[in-house]
């Protein structure tokens, strides 16, 4: 018997044991603890904001700007930059932004407001989604957007260039018809900007590059006003929030990118040998020069590097995405196209009067036409020419640091002549990155040429 | 097997491999199981930077265990399921022997890092041939060509060392001295390890104990906060409270105390700042005050090279810095406890029944002072408790049966169960309030810059289980094993069959020579299953990061969830691991020489990867059974026996083994990355070994020439491709061992051939000017000092101005890439020549090695002495480990990881060094 007791003790223990241990298995792991499993559209928005904000103010915007001669790369990888030496796996974690970041969250927003027909949601993701797509366009040309982000889709096709400024443009005329006045979610952006606005000088800055100059100029007729400007917020001040320039020529990788000898400080340098610069009776670069540049501190790193520490980089400085400067200066570039020097004139003066007050040390007297011509202030083979390369000299210093500037000098074959870092023609593309080549069979392989150009740079 | 220490740390984890990958982003590693109870081996973290963190394999005291068996098949996992895919190492520790045993062993081990790299001392800190201080790179002035010595501004800023030297800033680099050996005798040191064990054991026919305590305390060769103290303590007793019923419990108790050194990509890692020193510069006052221009005194100040007054933090720290100013401790607890009941319930029938609790807590600070390099500058402070658990219930029933007269049958029918608990709780604050004052606290920090986090996981496991063993006739043997298993990550209970078949052959037919022959063949299949949360897509706290460290986090823009940039999955399955393998073991010449050999071949389907889509899908990663992974390789070992008598032995062994392993399918994907770099990554590629070496390659036409520039440069393709493969082709063990009387000695040498490795570091340190090749200097003849030209375009009269016979001399080399000499210099190293550069592929190295891994010496005083020091038993002995290498790989021990235990392999990138050790120890029975 007592080898019974023995067995049915010992098993009346281990049941206990067992009862008092053992959990159901099913569901343990069907919900992570750890992570949501859902989200709302107005919650996601500032996300894909940010996403647009890295992709138009982070690597992208630093490598178009080493092309662009704003920038210097010093240091280890940005050295390879400089001389143009740069390959397909610098690319992945860009279309990361661009598309998992970017346009798949705005598509899911769209869908979700669409589901509750909020309509203001719906087209500041729409907006979103085209400042996405026409960055990239803009980089890479013909890139995936009709199969893009669709979970059906393996292996999305590539779009042509002009099929996506076509779907932009109708995105950003659906969403303007909704945000007249309206600066709602804009969690990533400092506010005070006009969402109808910001669609419109976007709409311009994509018919632009098409080269519909009658077209831009009517988009940016109802374009971004002064002080209405699309900003990235970096007022928070701490790591996480801080002005992406800042972040890298300072903070993560100081060293790395300086403006040492780069074409615009040059040309907004009082004391340079550059011919071009553009110091004269009516204006003084002086003032613009000390906000773009800092040099001469234990902070910096070279003896010309972007003004990250009081300037337009300092760390809490807000960074311009779309803006009133660009939007007079698309319709002053449409007027002279059109020849129509007054109206050009008219812009570019605009444009005067707001660096006069933005920097208020400086110089910029309005010009005339008589300012124009061949041995004139503004020299040039005759006064519409050298006035229509003043806007674009004018566009490129003013945008400094921005990608747009990267597509103008494409888009105008390089007509201010912004000299190429290595051999004698600055890159005509981004490559399209390792991570697409290695699982997409659409991308387009006869475009894998770093110096061939996109379809409407040709 | 394979095991790979990820570098010389104290403590540090071991990569443990058992006959190839099997699996892609999963762990590789085996199950261990202590006493009968499977318990955990991991190392938490293990990234290209951060500390190197120890496994927790290290908690058992070696000294107690008695045995270590190796299940390597995937028939091993009948009992352990497939947690045992990738094998099972099998610890059995000590049980008490008749008498009173007491026994004392202590041992001095002295550690010495192996391998280092050289530093050229001919050229001064600066770029383009001049001094210039605070600059990062080594392309300055020719030391030699300095006259005078240094001259100072004394009436301005300054730097105050600790010990009262002063730091002015220089005016003119006049002095010659170099620094090499200073700046590397502040950063190596004799780590020294004292192990002390004592063990007190019994037994009798009622039951047995055993009890030991131990204390490992170790001092690392990185002299500054490396240190590991390992304290344990062990009783293991069984008591048979009759002939039917045994009761037994094994615990023990580890506390293990460490103090570990940042590495790797990291401004405040050690070897980066150390190694990128310029000779010139002399990193030995790095802690002081600095004075500004006006005088005011910043005390807690930090200078290196890159900010040689401390005004503020410099770029990398000096490692004076990482070795002693910056903390990062962990301090373990675990304990395992084993209770197990055994009845024999039937004449031929025992039930046992096993709990097994292993827990283990560990709480690791991270902390960076004020003035740290880079993000860190302003200070940073990381607290992180883990704990770990894991609970598992066995009920085992084994029998015997008589079938026939010939045929018997053991059975065993089990029954396992297992939960995993992981949780771990913390928190990191930046920007310290007070900056002088070193506090590991949240309390220095507003509650703007602090980061709490938590996460827990959660796995259950159970299977039922049946083995069955037959045995014919004493010769032939038949295993048959199935299990079901469920496991709360995957749905559906899965099934897993393997047999094995062995036939000793001897037995029915005499061969000459030949004393005992046996044939073996087994197969089996199992599942490993699928880890937690993965089916569904997650919502995470939106923020957006290049590779370069910037960032945008939403929590700082009112917050925002959105979709993770990795995929779920709901429809995933287990991977299947099938595996056979055929051997023999062989005696020939009455036993005196034992031959095993064994071929294996075996295929894993349905690998579960996060694979990496193209971004334009809207994701960048998503869960799948995407791939299949098939290894084969054949394994030997012998023992020779030359002279066996009493008095004498001498025998050889060793064993070899090569394993070929292929990524058949990843669905796809041409490529997944596995650890490493945007520049160069240890990868999962179609048609290659698991871990193959991929990045930038040199453009090439058809042929595989070079296409140059118009110079004569190779250039960077636009298209990345694989590099080399990390794995060997064989790794082997041969050694002796030579008994005479009390005297023994055992010599191992081991070999690892065919491998390759990217030596990261050493492409860096050409990008600095730093490495000796980039210190060579050439005289060109005055011909080429006009013709040739660098990466520049310049040529060698661009330059410097020629020598009194017109020759000119440079630093730098001349190479023929294949159209015509070129010269590398500074333009070169700095841009496509070095490791910043855009190509990897000229830093793949062939990281074949040979080492003398062990030579131990054990002498057992003789009896005329143990009896005038009145003990029974007492062993003196000599363990020299890593004594020799033998290798092509400048710089480092090969056998180095930079991402630690993970699934990448082959990668270096300023990893902490390898070490090489002489032991000395003394065991006395009392």
């Amino acid at each position: 018997m007592k080898r019974y007791s023995i067995l049915i003790s010992a098993a009346l223990s281990i049941t206990l044991l067992f009862n008092a241990c053992k959990k159901d298995m099913t569901d343990i792991n069907a919900t992570n603890p750890n992570q949501f499993s859902g989200s709302e559209g107005r919650l996601m928005i500032t996300g894909a904001e940010l996403a647009n904000v890295l992709l138009n103010e982070g690597e992208a915007a630093r490598m178009a700007g080493i092309f662009s001669g704003y920038f210097t790369g010093a240091d280890r990888q940005y050295l390879s930059l400089q001389q143009y030496s740069y390959g397909a796996g610098d690319f992945d974690n860009i279309w990361g932004t661009l598309y998992a970041e970017g346009v798949a969250q705005c598509r899911l927003i769209k869908s979700q407001a669409a589901a509750s027909n909020d309509l203001v949601l719906h087209s500041v993701a729409a907006i979103t989604e085209a400042n996405l797509l026409l960055t990239a366009s803009g980089l890479w040309g013909d890139i995936p957007q009709s199969e893009a982000c669709n979970d059906n889709v393996a292996m999305p096709k590539y779009d042509k260039m002009d099929d996506v400024h076509t779907y932009c443009i109708s995105l950003l005329d659906e969403a303007i018809k909704h945000t007249a006045g309206s600066s709602a979610h804009s969690g990533a952006y400092a506010g005070g900007h006009d969402w109808s606005q910001v669609a419109n000088t976007l709409k311009a800055r994509a018919l632009l590059r098409k080269g519909d100059y009658a077209g831009a100029a009517a988009a940016a007729a109802n374009g971004v006003e002064a002080g209405k400007d699309l900003i990235a917020n970096h007022t928070a001040d701490v790591p996480g929030a801080w002005n992406l320039y800042f972040d890298f020529c300072y903070w993560n990788r100081g060293g790395y990118m300086t403006c040492e000898n780069s074409y615009l400080s040059t040309l907004l340098d009082g004391d340079s040998a550059n011919t071009a610069k553009r110091h004269n009776a009516k204006t003084d670069e002086d003032a613009r020069f000390a906000y773009y540049y800092a040099s001469g501190t234990p902070d910096n790193y070279s003896s010309r590097d972007p003004n990250y520490l009081d300037g337009i980089f300092a760390s809490y400085s807000g960074y311009t995405l779309v803006g009133y400067v660009e939007n007079q200066l698309i319709l002053a570039e449409c007027a002279s196209r059109s020849n129509d020097d007054d109206k050009a004139l008219e812009h570019l003066n605009n444009v005067r009067t707001y660096n006069a007050a933005m920097f208020a040390e400086g110089k910029y007297d309005a010009y005339e036409i008589a300012d124009f011509g061949p041995g004139k202030m503004i020299d040039g083979t005759d006064a519409s020419k050298a006035l229509l390369k003043e806007i674009l000299t004018e566009k490129y210093a003013s945008m400094f640091g921005q990608i747009e500037s990267y597509c103008d000098l494409r888009r105008t074959k390089n007509a201010i002549g912004v000299p190429a870092n290595s051999g004698t023609e600055i890159p005509a593309r981004f490559l399209y990155p390792q991570s697409e080549i290695n699982a997409n069979d659409n991308v387009p392989k006869d475009q894998l040429d770093k110096f061939l150009p996109l379809t409407y740079f040709q | 097997m394979q095991i790979t220490r990820s570098t010389g740390d104290p403590g540090a984890g071991a990569y443990i491999q058992i006959r190839g990958q099997n699996t892609i982003t999963g762990s590789n590693q085996p199950l261990i199981v202590v006493d009968g109870v499977p318990v955990s081996n991991s190392s938490l973290g293990g990234g290209v930077d951060g500390v190197v963190q120890q496994s927790r394999l290290n908690d058992i005291n070696p000294s107690d265990i008695a045995d270590i068996q190796i299940l390597k098949g995937a028939a091993a996992a009948a009992i352990w399921g497939t947690r045992a895919a990738n094998g099972v190492i099998m610890i059995t520790t000590k049980k008490g022997k008749k008498g009173l045993n007491i026994e004392f062993s202590s041992s001095l081990s002295l550690d010495y890092v192996n391998r280092e790299f050289q530093k050229q001392d001919k050229f001064g800190q600066g770029v383009n041939g001049n001094w210039a201080a605070n600059n990062a790179l080594s392309w300055g002035d020719r030391i030699a060509d300095r006259s005078g010595s240094d001259s100072f501004n004394t009436s301005g800023a300054k730097f105050v060392s600790e010990d009262g030297s002063v730091q002015y800033p220089i005016t003119h680099k006049g002095d010659q001295t170099t620094y090499n050996q200073s700046n590397r005798d502040q950063v190596f040191r004799t780590g020294v390890t004292w192990n002390n064990n004592l063990s007190i054991s019994s037994a009798s026919e009622k039951g047995s104990v055993y009890f030991s305590a131990s204390d490992w305390n170790q001092s690392g060769v990185l002299a500054g906060n490396s240190d590991y103290r390992r304290t344990t303590g062990r009783l293991n007793f069984d008591y048979n409270v009759n002939d039917n019923l045994k009761l037994s419990m094994k615990n023990t108790l580890a506390k293990v105390f460490s103090n570990r050194v940042q590495m790797g990509s990291n401004l405040n890692g050690l070897y980066l700042g150390y190694l990128r020193t310029p000779a010139d510069f002399d990193n030995s006052d790095y802690f002081g005050t600095y004075y500004n221009a006006a005088g005011v005194g910043t005390m807690n100040s930090h200078r290196g090279y890159r900010n040689y007054l401390g005004s503020a933090a410099p770029t990398y720290n000096n490692p004076g810095w990482t070795l002693n100013k910056q903390v990062n401790t962990s301090d373990v607890t675990r304990f395992i406890v084993t209770p197990e009941l055994q009845y024999k319930w039937l004449e031929n029938s025992t039930f046992i029944a096993r709990v097994g609790y292993d827990q283990s807590t560990d709480r690791r600070i991270t902390y960076f002072p004020y003035r740290s390099a880079a993000s860190t500058s302003t200070g940073s402070f990381g607290d992180n408790f883990i704990t770990e658990s894991e609970l598992s219930m066995h009920l085992i029933n084994q029998s015997t049966h008589k079938i026939s007269d010939k045929i018997s049958m053991d059975a065993t029918l089990g029954y396992l169960y297992t939960d995993r608990n992981f949780f771990q709780i913390g928190g990191s604050a930046i920007n310290f309030i007070i900056t002088d004052q070193d506090r590991y606290g949240f309390f220095n920090s507003t509650n703007d810059n602090m980061t709490p986090f938590n996460s827990i996981s959660r796995v259950l496991n159970d299977r039922y289980y049946g083995m069955f063993d037959f045995d014919y006739d004493d010769k032939i043997f038949l295993q048959l094993a199935t299990a079901a298993e469920a496991s709360s990550t995957f749905a559906d209970r899965f099934w897993s069959p393997s047999a094995s078949l062995s036939y000793e052959f001897t037995k029915d037919m005499k061969i000459p020579t030949l004393s005992y022959g046996k044939l073996r063949a087994s197969w089996g299949r199992v599942g490993v299953a699928p880890p937690a949360y993965i089916t569904g897509t997650n919502y995470v706290s939106a923020g957006s990061a290049s590779g370069w460290g910037e960032l945008l986090d939403a929590s700082y823009f009112g917050g925002s969830i959105y979709r993770s940039t990795t995929s779920g999955n709901p429809n995933i399955r287990p991977e299947i691991k099938q595996e056979m393998e055929i051997g023999a073991d062989l005696k020939f010449l009455n036993n005196k020489i034992s031959v095993g050999a064994t071929y294996y071949s075996n295929t894993i389907n349905d690998i579960i990867l996060a694979t990496a889509v193209p971004a334009s899908t809207g994701f960048t990663n998503k869960w799948l059974n995407a791939g299949t992974i098939s290894n084969s390789g054949f394994e030997l070992d012998w023992n020779i026996k030359l002279i066996e008598n009493q008095d004498f032995t001498w025998n050889l062994y060793g064993n070899i083994g090569t394993n070929k392993n292929i990524v058949e399918d990843l669905n796809g994907s041409k490529s997944i990355f596995l650890a490493g770099f945007t520049g160069v990554s240890s990868r999962a590629v179609e048609g290659e070994s698991m871990g193959a070496l991929w990045g930038g390659k040199w453009k090439r036409d058809e042929s595989g020439k070079l296409l140059l520039d118009a110079d004569g440069f190779p250039q960077p393709d636009a298209e990345e491709g694989v590099l080399g493969d990390p794995n060997p082709t064989w790794k082997g063990g041969f050694g002796t061992s030579v008994s005479y009387k009390g005297l023994s000695l055992n010599v191992l040498f081991e070999a690892c051939q065919g491998n390759q490795m990217w030596g990261g570091t050493y492409g860096v340190l050409n990008y600095f000017g730093v490495s000796k090749e980039t210190g060579e200097e050439i005289t060109m003849t005055a011909d080429q000092g006009t013709t040739i030209k660098d990466y520049y375009g310049m040529t060698a009269a661009d330059w410097v101005a020629p020598n009194d016979d017109g020759t000119y001399t440079v630093r730098g080399k001349l190479e023929d890439f294949g159209g015509g000499n070129v010269w590398l210099n500074q333009g070169w190293y700095t841009t496509n020549g070095g490791g910043f550069g855009p190509v990897g592929e000229q830093f793949i190295y062939d990281a074949s090695w040979f080492r003398l891994r062990e030579l131990s010496i054990r002498y057992d005083l003789p009896q005329t002495v143990l009896r005038a020091l009145h003990v029974p038993g007492a062993t003196i002995g000599f363990t020299g480990r890593n004594l020799a290498l033998w290798t092509n790989v400048e710089g480092l021990d090969p056998e180095t990881n930079l991402t630690g235990v993970s699934n990448g392999r082959g990668l270096d990138y300023f990893n902490n060094p390898g070490t090489k050790s002489y032991m000395f120890s003394l065991s006395i029975k009392i």
